[in-house]
């Protein structure tokens, strides 16, 4: 299978590679169609905490794009409270095959960093954002506090 | 074979609604010889409209020769010239002129040449596919005009998912953030399964079509038919395969004098409000006069009670009498003058009433519409019984069905002036509009009347009125049918 193979090479580059935003990477011997690994954020209000998210690969990968869910819950303008992520590299439109998953992450992690409320999942929370950016960092640090994974140490 | 199919609407070739005056220009051009100068429909009929109903072969072969064309003149590929084309609304002077304005930006736009010119810097006889991540021989590899080399299977692949997902002309390159687009003979190139080959072939028709301003898909269900027409405007349509009525310009059901726009908005607003309007559709309303409870089994808006033989509009409950006078009020809506200092929720409660009294004269005509076709039903077999019985021949009461056919025209056309009014801004063009509109409506109700009691009136009488109400039809679109 196509998928498989290409998936072996990008899974062994992107470990190889170091990346700090992205770690822990798990995946099943069984089923390398779904990773899982954390999202660790460098820009406040989410730099308290880290963010596990799990990347399905459907079987026509690279052809079809990977999605993308959180599974820790987190108060961002673009994920929504399923956890599910609008991030145009990987929308059916825009994917291309030659695009690497190390591109998709990174492109990920910079939304985390930096919202955009002009194209939000959550509306109410891209307008506080908008309106009042202060109780909005208040709000979402609290929340990174109380529901966010442990950042690893180094 | 040519099979193409002319057909011109308004003065129609069917016996159906066409003016006496048509038919009396044609009979003296033919039989006296008198050189009468050759009169141009545009000017007569407001609703004419030239077009041909074309099969999937005629229309491969009408863009075939503009592709032709534009690949001969600029010595490009039939493929490059398809995709200008499709990027240009197929309009060929304009790609033209832009190309000889500049070539390349021409090119770049049309998504045919990437913004930067491609370094390529493969030399060894070996690549590893981006894709695939496969080490092959070089000679296994394409790519498009931007360098982004890629290997035969996966291009295959990529073709086939994209064309499983409806996708055909706007399939690109594989490399992120590359805009170029695969053309036909790229794409055909590395499709091998017949069935894609076909699928491919048949949605980028269906592209071109849409992006040509001068083709329409007939909306009829199932029918596969396109219609041509040098001037594409709002007007109507006929499919000659499966009979499809609709708007040349939206393809939605004719709407004539309404625009194209404002009936879409009407059609949601009517759409969203279904339950407010809901409980007009009541079929039975009280004989203002007596109070019998009347039930309405006929098109025509002219009531008698049975009972009290009181005439009044169905619409309105008013006496008819006013209706065929100069006092004629039915169709318009009084507005309150002082609306604008009222609180919001008079505001509101006016804006309800205002909307109510359009929507229900637009549903009461189509139920009118539905209804008069059940009297043709009627008419049919009473005809059939007469002419069974010796009373005449089936042509001589063939007027019967102009009458009803040039009713249901009228009447639909009535029935479009509604969402007109409703949008249209006060003014004194307002009040002409419903001047004649209150005009058509009369005689159509009339006409209606008449056709319901088809035989006891006469003969003479009965195509007097048709000949009022198509005047003044064709009056009101001449005047306010803006396309």
């Amino acid at each position: 299978m196509a998928a498989t193979r290409r998936l072996q090479k990008e899974l062994g580059d992107i470990r190889n590679s170091g990346l700090k935003s992205f770690r822990d990477i798990q995946v099943d011997e069984t089923n390398i169609l779904t990773w899982q690994g954390l999202i660790v954020p460098e820009n406040a209000p989410y730099n308290k905490g880290a963010f596990k998210i799990e990347i399905n690969f459907p079987a026509e990968y690279p052809f079809k794009p990977p999605k993308i869910n959180f599974k820790t819950k987190i108060y961002h303008p673009n994920i929504d409270e399923k956890g599910q992520v609008c991030l145009p590299i990987i929308s059916a439109e825009n994917w291309k095959p030659a695009t690497k998953t190390d591109q998709v992450i990174q492109a990920l992690v910079a939304l985390v960093n930096e919202p955009e409320p002009e194209h939000p999942l959550r509306g109410d929370l891209a307008e506080e954002y908008l309106k009042d950016k202060k109780k909005f960092t208040k709000n979402a640090e609290e929340y990174t506090k109380k529901h966010s994974e442990k950042r690893p140490a180094d | 074979m040519e099979d193409t199919m002319t057909s011109s609407q308004g003065g129609e070739s069917d016996m159906d609604c066409s003016d006496n005056e048509y038919y009396d220009e044609y009979y003296y051009t033919l039989n006296d010889d008198i050189d009468i100068e050759q009169i141009d429909p545009r000017k007569i009929d407001p609703e004419y409209f030239e077009f041909n109903c074309l099969f999937e072969e005629q229309v491969d072969r009408l863009l075939n020769e503009t592709v032709e064309t534009l690949s001969n003149m600029h010595q490009i590929s039939p493929s490059l010239a398809k995709v200008l084309l499709h990027s240009h609304q197929w309009n060929i002077q304009e790609v033209t002129r832009k190309f000889k304005e500049n070539p390349t930006q021409t090119l770049i736009a049309s998504r045919i040449k990437p913004p930067s010119p491609p370094i390529s810097l493969t030399f060894s006889r070996y690549i590893n596919c981006p894709v695939c991540v496969t080490s092959q021989s070089f000679d296994k590899f394409y790519s498009l005009s931007c360098a982004h080399m890629f290997c035969k299977d996966c291009w295959t692949m990529h073709f086939e998912v994209q064309i499983n997902q409806g996708i055909s002309t706007s399939i690109a390159c594989m490399a992120r953030e590359c805009k170029v687009l695969a053309p036909e003979d790229f794409v055909l190139k590395h499709l091998h399964r017949p069935n894609m080959r076909e699928k491919y072939q048949q949605f980028s028709f269906q592209d071109y079509v849409k992006s040509h301003p001068e083709l329409k898909f007939c909306p009829g269900p199932n029918c596969s038919i396109v219609v041509h027409s040098q001037e594409p405007k709002a007007k109507r349509t006929t499919c000659s395969q499966c009979k499809t009525i609709f708007c040349f310009r939206c393809g939605c059901d004719y709407h004539a004098p309404t625009e194209c726009q404002v009936i879409k908005k009407w059609l949601t607003k009517c759409a969203d409000d279904s339950e407010t309007a809901n409980y007009i559709s009541a079929h039975t309303k009280d004989c203002p006069k007596c109070h019998i409870c009347i039930e309405k089994n006929g098109g025509c808006n002219h009531m008698q009670c049975y009972n009290c033989k009181h005439d009044f509009c169905w619409m309105c409950l008013g006496d008819w009498k006013s209706h065929g006078s100069e006092y004629y009020e039915c169709s318009r809506y009084r507005e309150n003058p002082n609306i604008a200092h009222e609180s919001v929720h008079a505001q509101a409660r006016e804006a309800l009433k205002k909307y109510l009294h359009y929507y229900e004269r637009w549903e009461n005509h189509s139920k009118s519409l539905k209804l008069e076709e059940q009297t043709l039903e009627k008419l049919r077999s009473r005809i059939n019984q007469k002419v069974m019985s010796g009373l005449g021949t089936w042509i001589d009461w063939q007027y019967l069905f102009t009458a009803a056919n040039l009713l249901a025209k009228c009447r639909y056309t009535l029935q479009y002036t509604y969402p007109y009014a409703y949008y249209m801004d006060g003014g004194s063009r307002k009040e002409l509009f419903e001047y004649q509109q209150a005009q058509l409506e009369a005689e159509i109700e009339n006409l209606s009347w008449k056709i319901e009691r088809a035989e006891t009136t006469d003969r003479g009488d009965l195509e007097n009125q048709m000949d009022i109400a198509e005047k003044r039809r064709t009056t009101l679109l001449k005047d306010f049918l803006d396309v």
